[in-house]
């Protein structure tokens, strides 16, 4: 059975500011669908990866297929079938909300009116208002209307939620759940790019970790908390000598000992446990946590 | 019906959805023919993808625990299982074996744990008989 084209397929990709490599080989493919998340520190190259999906930067090297079409050569086409929500959102600033989004609404096949009323009304935005007038957070909101209004197949969002407040970050998750993908369940395609991972923990299938401009990580969500543990255990006395080579972190304090392993945890727990432990306790890491330990590694 | 995700627990996040519905069903706290929370809504609230929760959902419902009635959403079923008692017993030996696994790492003996067994079991049935007690009072209300 032949697999359907990816939604994003990112090959070998390299891009420099002058001297200053921003991307570095990066490899990634999102299926369709599906929720990826793109998890980097400031600079990691997160935007210049996307800026080369939507063809506002070129490729250096390698490729980039947005539904299999180059958006170099197919640049109209591609951005038909995808929505984008960047970090900075810059409006012009004589338009009203609703002169914005009518603006917005021209360019686009499809434009969902009732989704437009709905999220208008949730979020509280006064149409009449001049976008100059406007805070951050409401201007990412009208960002996300234009968005998600027009029912595409792809939402790309990059560092959606950096700056706002916790209100609106929830407000705006909520609504990328709601009133995105139940669209057309399955066949609504989002790649985000954040650090604020704990917030996208929930929506996320798939992320990739990259750091200069390298992918040093690529798993499913689900899979990646099955395999990164916590392991804290407390003994009578000094911990004894156990072989602690599989684990990734290695913390003592006294009589504890904390580790933090990728995969092998229940034979390490097995190994520990045969010390006579006071206590022995494990759990799962969270996305953001495999990302710091993964950084830190 | 409150639900709750934990991403420490290690679990795929659609089978602490599924597991948790089963509990709630076990110990009355959702009756059959009672509905179930609309998907976007319960994704929205629980802030996890959309098909996360229609995965859970149709996982239910292939193993008879919810039915879905077109236009009107999820319902919990009578508790009649589609399947033989053979795979049945499978299914529930598996997971009595990973419970000894568990009971061994965590140094619970033997008699402790079979204790340990009756007690949940009362547990639940009690937890079943305060919602059945709570559908009485409400009726004669």
């Amino acid at each position: 059975m032949s697999s359907p084209t990816p939604a994003i397929e990112i090959q070998n990709l390299k891009y420099a500011y002058g001297r200053a490599e921003a991307v570095n080989d990066l490899n990634l493919s999102v299926q369709r669908g599906r929720c990826y998340g793109l998890f980097g520190r400031n600079g990691a190259g997160k935007t210049t990866t996307m800026k080369c999906l939507l063809n506002l930067l070129r490729p250096q090297s390698g490729q980039v297929r947005v539904f299999g079409l180059d958006p170099a050569k197919h640049e109209v086409e591609v951005k038909r079938r995808l929505a984008y929500v960047p970090d900075q959102v810059a409006f012009y600033p004589w338009m009203t909300v609703r002169e914005t989004l009518d603006y917005l609404a021209s360019f686009r096949d499809r434009w969902n009116a009732m989704t437009e009323q709905s999220l208008l009304e949730r979020f509280r935005l006064n149409p009449a208002q001049k976008t100059a007038g406007l805070s951050k957070g409401q201007r990412t909101q009208v960002a996300l209307i234009a968005a998600v209004c027009p029912e595409t197949e792809l939402l790309v969002l990059d560092e959606p939620t950096s700056g706002l407040d916790p209100i609106v970050r929830r407000e705006f998750i909520e609504t990328v759940i709601g009133a995105y993908q139940e669209g057309d369940p399955g066949n609504r395609t989002i790649l985000v790019s954040t650090h604020l991972i704990a917030e996208f923990e929930g929506l996320i299938d798939e992320f990739t970790i990259v750091d200069g401009g390298q992918s040093v990580l690529t798993l499913q969500a689900d899979e990646a908390r099955d395999r990164y543990h916590k392991i804290r255990a407390r003994f009578p006395h000094t911990p004894p000598e156990i072989d602690l080579s599989h684990a990734l972190r290695v913390k003592k304090t006294g009589r504890e000992l904390e580790l933090i392993v990728n995969g092998g945890g229940p034979e390490l727990l097995e190994r520990i446990e045969r010390q006579n432990p006071e206590s022995l306790t494990t759990e799962s890491l969270t996305l953001e946590e495999i990302f710091v330990a993964t950084l830190q590694a | 019906m409150l639900l709750q995700i934990n991403y420490k627990s290690g679990k795929p996040v659609y089978l602490q959805v599924v597991d948790q519905i089963k509990a709630a069903a076990a110990s009355g706290a959702l009756k059959p023919g009672e509905a179930l929370p609309c998907i976007r809504p319960l994704a929205e609230e629980l802030r996890v993808n959309r098909n996360t929760i229609a995965k859970a959902y149709s996982e239910l419902e292939s193993i008879g625990v919810i039915e879905t009635l077109p236009g009107k959403g999820c319902f919990l079923k009578e508790n009649h299982s589609p399947l033989r008692k053979e795979v049945r017993r499978k299914m529930l030996i598996e997971e009595i074996d990973q419970a000894i696994v568990q009971a061994h790492h965590l140094q619970v003996p033997r008699d402790e744990f079979l204790q340990l067994v009756q007690e949940r079991i009362e547990t639940l049935e009690e937890k079943r008989r305060a919602y059945e007690n709570l559908n009485v009072e409400k009726r004669e209300d």
